[in-house]
């Protein structure tokens, strides 16, 4: 999750708190949809499975806490931010 | 409206000038009229002023909201003729295959971009901003098809900067009134999300915008899209600096009309243009 989290603070650099893990990423264009794909790439990369976006909805990518427990397992939950 | 005196001209042909080039007639001009006539009717009940926005755009502006990198093959530039051509040309030279010097403008593609990068670095308050607009709209098209693909067209913006729920409040209100319109004027839309030209399809945005979409398309029997509600969550707000009091960078939707396309629509839909304006005459009375 760590890596997920620096991704978005990598692409949001301007963020004065952490993103919680219920925030809103799409609507709040914390994942802009430029970088949607590179995103996607990311979950790939880390949880070692492809994602095949026909089998997907839009809320599986909106929250730290969907994307954790849709793509990632929940033991990678310890390093979220609370907040 | 008073359309008695509306006739077509008789023995006269206004011929186009090329292909997705139209010269509407008086039936099909009094239509496209009194379709924004009524269409502007969103405007005045979301007490959105009216303005004109600005007929050429910056390439410069345009590139920050990410148009060329979405849409590169509509934009059409403009171009002017360099001093070392005048002479030939004013002494009767031909213009046709002089080459044109760039000036870092294009004609708008859609009335928002313009009324948009007007706004940049304001802030539109916690109540959010509407403003209402028509603009002769151009996109270069791989095959233009009578009204329905033309190469430069009118185009009726009603939009919204302010909140996260105000633009879908926004989005939704105009949804409704097209709807409205629609059963005022005896038209059979369907809705349905967009399928928007993006250049790359496969590419990010496009992938995203399956997945969610932002834009939903109000359409004829025939298939043509007429009318489309977007919402651009908070990009133009954030891309320049447009922000809604104490919520941050600006969230923007707005609803767009294709005159020429209504107008198309209403023939499609009464059978010839007469019919089609002696309806909407009758929806506006």
């Amino acid at each position: 999750m760590q890596r997920v989290t620096a991704w978005l603070n990598e692409k949001n650099p301007g963020l004065d708190s952490p993103i919680g893990v219920e925030e809103d990423l799409i609507e709040a264009r914390l994942i802009d949809s430029m970088d949607f794909l590179e995103f996607i790439d990311l979950l790939e990369e880390i949880s070692g499975d492809s994602i095949d976006l026909q089998e997907v909805t839009i809320d599986d990518f909106r929250t730290l806490a969907r994307v954790r427990e849709r793509f990632l397992g929940s033991a990678v939950l310890a390093d979220a931010p609370a907040g | 409206m008073n359309t008695s005196s509306i006739t077509a001209l008789p023995g006269i042909e206004l011929k186009s000038p090329g292909a997705g080039l139209i010269t509407l007639d008086p039936v099909r001009t009094a239509l496209l009229r009194g379709l924004d006539e009524l269409l502007t009717g969103l405007a005045a009940r979301l007490a959105a002023p009216e303005v004109v926005g600005p007929p050429l755009l910056s390439v410069e502006g345009l590139a920050r909201l990410d148009f060329f990198r979405n849409f590169p093959h509509l934009g059409v530039s403009v171009g002017r003729f360099g001093s070392e051509a005048l002479d030939g040309l004013a002494s009767g030279g031909s213009p046709q295959d002089l080459p044109l010097q760039p000036t870092g403008h294009v004609l708008p593609s859609a009335t928002c971009y313009g009324l948009l990068l007007s706004l940049e670095g304001e802030d539109v308050g916690e109540d959010g901003l509407r403003l209402s607009a028509v603009g002769r709209c151009f996109r270069n098209e791989t095959h233009y098809d009578g009204l329905r693909r033309l190469w430069g067209f009118h185009m009726r913006e009603v939009i919204y900067l302010g909140t996260k729920d105000g633009a879908s409040e926004h989005q939704r209100r105009g949804g409704e009134y097209v709807e409205e319109v629609a059963g005022r004027l005896g038209l059979t839309l369907t809705r349905a999300a967009a399928d928007d030209p993006f250049y790359d399809n496969g590419g990010s945005r496009a992938r995203l915008m399956a997945l969610d979409p932002v834009k939903f398309e109000y359409s004829s029997p025939d298939g043509t899209a007429i009318a489309s509600v977007n919402r651009h969550r908070n990009f133009f707000g954030e891309r320049l600096g447009i922000r809604a009091g104490s919520h941050g960078p600006a969230y923007s939707s707005c609803v767009a009309f294709g005159m020429e396309r209504w107008v198309h629509a209403m023939i499609l839909a009464h059978g010839t243009a007469e019919q089609a304006l002696e309806r909407l005459r009758a929806a506006g009375s």
